[in-house]
């Protein structure tokens, strides 16, 4: 009951959020990169968490969905974003089974390492072929979308927050479901496992699918929110390994793991980014702005936050490789 | 053109990436870790040849000599201040882990060194031998291949001959077994890591020559480290001479006859291939998979 009540005030404040900030988009496009980013790396978590499958290449999945629904957008304007998505989820659906086909027979690292080489395939693929805008991207210029207003990043907000709540449902009915039992006890033991009856490879693939179908979806999203993708931004290795670290941050295989982590690090990235963190050392007086360290931060501190992100990992793998939930876990 | 010429510079080429594998294949033996920072410490080992030729003025060939003892020494210190420490963690952990370290090698090399791409010209950077019936074979490429064939020589030798390479296969053949028989398997996982990083950077230093320098250049050598091992058989080193070869060819072919823009997907096709048809590489055992 008490669980309840928190989950409700969680959600009312969540939808509330947009309200009370007002219009600003800044604000709004942080926020939305926290729910996605969050929702990124909770249906990762499905996988890599409860069936203790790393993927290193679930850029992939995402770019499916993204690609295809800007790729679908920019040749028939009128189609509905919703087949889009579909459109993508099948696209996604085919890179996953054919992964799956090949290693789900497989154990160890090979999971890792083929997933990283199926990722490459679709991203020298998108970056080679004509119809994908190649090394230009693809910029979506006009769209309708229901006719809302697209000046405000509200709607987005709310798309966003919608799939991060499903995934979390899905996590949450997974963990008490025969099939989330079965991923759990593939994890812990696969052997084991096996010679209880679980058909180990159809729960694998099960899972696969249902990740990347999500990942798919926030692709799509995220295609029609920026309106303009290419593949370092929606393909690189990059963007696997910040989905892969905000789960491990967080907690992985834990159900709110991945929103604590996307809380963390996405906020931390911006300020990196922005250079709102150099700023704010000058400001305190703790670096001299005409200074040698001073300049050398305000030039490069912008480009550091993939270096923050190392040092976090290891830092991270070395000290808390259970996560910020694993931590309290421990404790009880 | 004939098809020699590809044929010929590929293997030249792939003794090069073959030297990347081997040092992988090291690692993996001695330690069962996948080095996901390999690439990265072959972007480092470019960068010394670089500055050393453009600072200290020595020649890449000859600046090996200085590289391959501190890249051991850094590979060697790796170990025992981050890698032992998950040893026995999840693999998954383990990968995180080298993936992490990548990072911070190739992003500080990105803040010190800029992005802008670095090229290393030597006297000799476009000489090239011409052999008979039109076939060409650049001397940077053809040094670097000698040098790749001697560097291996001494390592199968030392492998084969020495108490420290007998008692690396022996870790690498059982872990447990050979800590049983008095082996210090902490310090041969040091050793190995050490030497895993010293070919790395060997390699990149080899390659300097006729490459663009860039902080990020690991990330496709590492790829293709990679399907060398699992070429050749995770953990065997004569499978990954053999699978750098074999890659350097399959790569030189492609971009012949295919476009250079598709090269690596045929690289990651193959490596599919190879774990849909024999996961246990050419060399390794079978049911060595788990």
């Amino acid at each position: 009951m008490k669980q309840i009540t928190l989950l409700t005030i969680l959600a009312a404040a969540a939808i509330a959020l947009p309200l009370v900030i007002g219009e600003n988009p800044y604000i709004t496009g942080i926020l939305i990169s926290v729910l996605m980013m969050a929702a990124l790396s909770s249906a990762w978590n499905i996988l890599g968490g409860y069936a203790g499958q790393y993927s290193f290449g679930h850029a992939a999945y995402f770019g499916a969905g993204a690609y295809t629904t800007l790729i679908l957008l920019t040749n028939y304007p009128t189609l509905n974003p919703l087949i889009c998505m579909a459109v993508g989820i099948i696209a996604a659906s085919i890179i996953a089974l054919i992964t799956g086909a090949i290693v789900f027979r497989l154990r160890g690292h090979y999971f890792g390492l083929a997933s990283i080489a199926v990722a490459e395939i679709v991203r020298l693929s998108v970056l080679n072929f004509d119809f994908t805008g190649g090394a230009q991207g693809i910029l979506l210029s006009d769209v309708s979308l229901w006719g809302l207003d697209l000046n405000s990043k509200n709607p987005f907000y709310y798309a966003m927050l919608l799939v991060l709540a499903v995934t979390l449902g899905i996590t949450a009915y997974l963990r008490t479901s025969k099939t989330g039992y079965y991923l759990q006890a593939i994890r812990e033991d696969q052997d084991a496992a096996s010679s209880l009856g679980i058909n180990l490879s159809f729960y694998k693939n099960k899972s696969l699918l249902l990740s990347a179908a999500l990942t798919s979806v926030l692709g799509s999203l995220y295609g029609l929110y920026i309106r303009f993708i290419d593949t370092s931004a929606v393909l690189d290795l990059r963007l696997s390994i910040e989905i892969i670290l905000t789960a491990i941050i967080g907690g992985v295989g834990t159900l709110w793991g991945p929103v604590v982590g996307a809380l963390l690090l996405v906020p931390l990235a911006e300020m990196l980014r922005s250079n709102l963190l150099g700023d704010a050392l000058v400001k305190a007086g703790l670096v001299s702005e005409t200074s040698a360290l001073g300049i050398f931060l305000k030039e490069n501190l912008a480009h550091a936050h993939v270096l923050v992100y190392g040092i976090i990992t290891v830092l991270c793998i070395l000290y808390l490789p259970k996560g910020i939930l694993g931590l309290f876990r421990r404790t009880k | 053109m004939s098809f020699l010429q590809p044929l010929l510079s590929g293997i030249l080429t792939g003794g090069v990436y073959a030297l990347a594998g081997i040092g992988m294949s090291l690692v993996f033996g001695v330690m069962n870790i996948s080095n996901f920072a390999h690439g990265d410490l072959m972007m480092l080992g470019m960068y010394l040849a670089y500055f050393a030729f453009t600072l200290l003025h020595i020649d890449p060939y000859l600046s090996l000599v200085l590289i391959l003892p501190t890249a051991f020494l850094f590979g060697y210190l790796l170990e025992r201040l981050f890698i032992n420490r998950v040893i026995n963690h999840p693999h998954q952990n383990q990968i995180l882990l080298t993936i992490g370290l990548g990072l911070i090698m190739s992003n500080t090399a990105l803040l010190a060194f800029t992005s802008d791409p670095k090229i290393l010209t030597t006297s000799y950077s476009s000489s090239a031998f011409n052999l008979p019936g039109g076939i060409s074979i650049s001397a940077p490429l053809l040094f670097s291949f000698l040098i790749t064939c001697v560097i291996i020589a001494i390592l199968y030798i030392f492998l084969s001959k020495s108490t420290t390479g007998m008692a690396l296969r022996a870790t690498s053949q059982n872990r447990e077994a050979a800590q049983l028989m008095g082996i210090n398997v902490a310090k041969m996982s040091a050793i190995a890591f050490g030497l895993g990083t010293a070919l790395a950077a060997t390699a990149g230093a080899l390659i300097a020559p006729t490459y663009y320098i860039h902080p990020l250049a690991g990330h496709s050598f590492l790829l293709k480290a990679f399907t060398i091992c699992v070429l050749g058989g995770l953990g065997s080193v004569v499978g990954a001479g053999v699978g750098g070869i074999i890659i350097g060819v399959v790569e030189a072919m492609s971009a012949t006859y295919l476009s250079s823009d598709w090269k690596d997907v045929v690289v990651f096709v193959l490596f599919l291939a190879v774990l849909l048809l024999r996961p246990q590489g050419l060399f390794g055992k079978k049911g060595g998979q788990s």
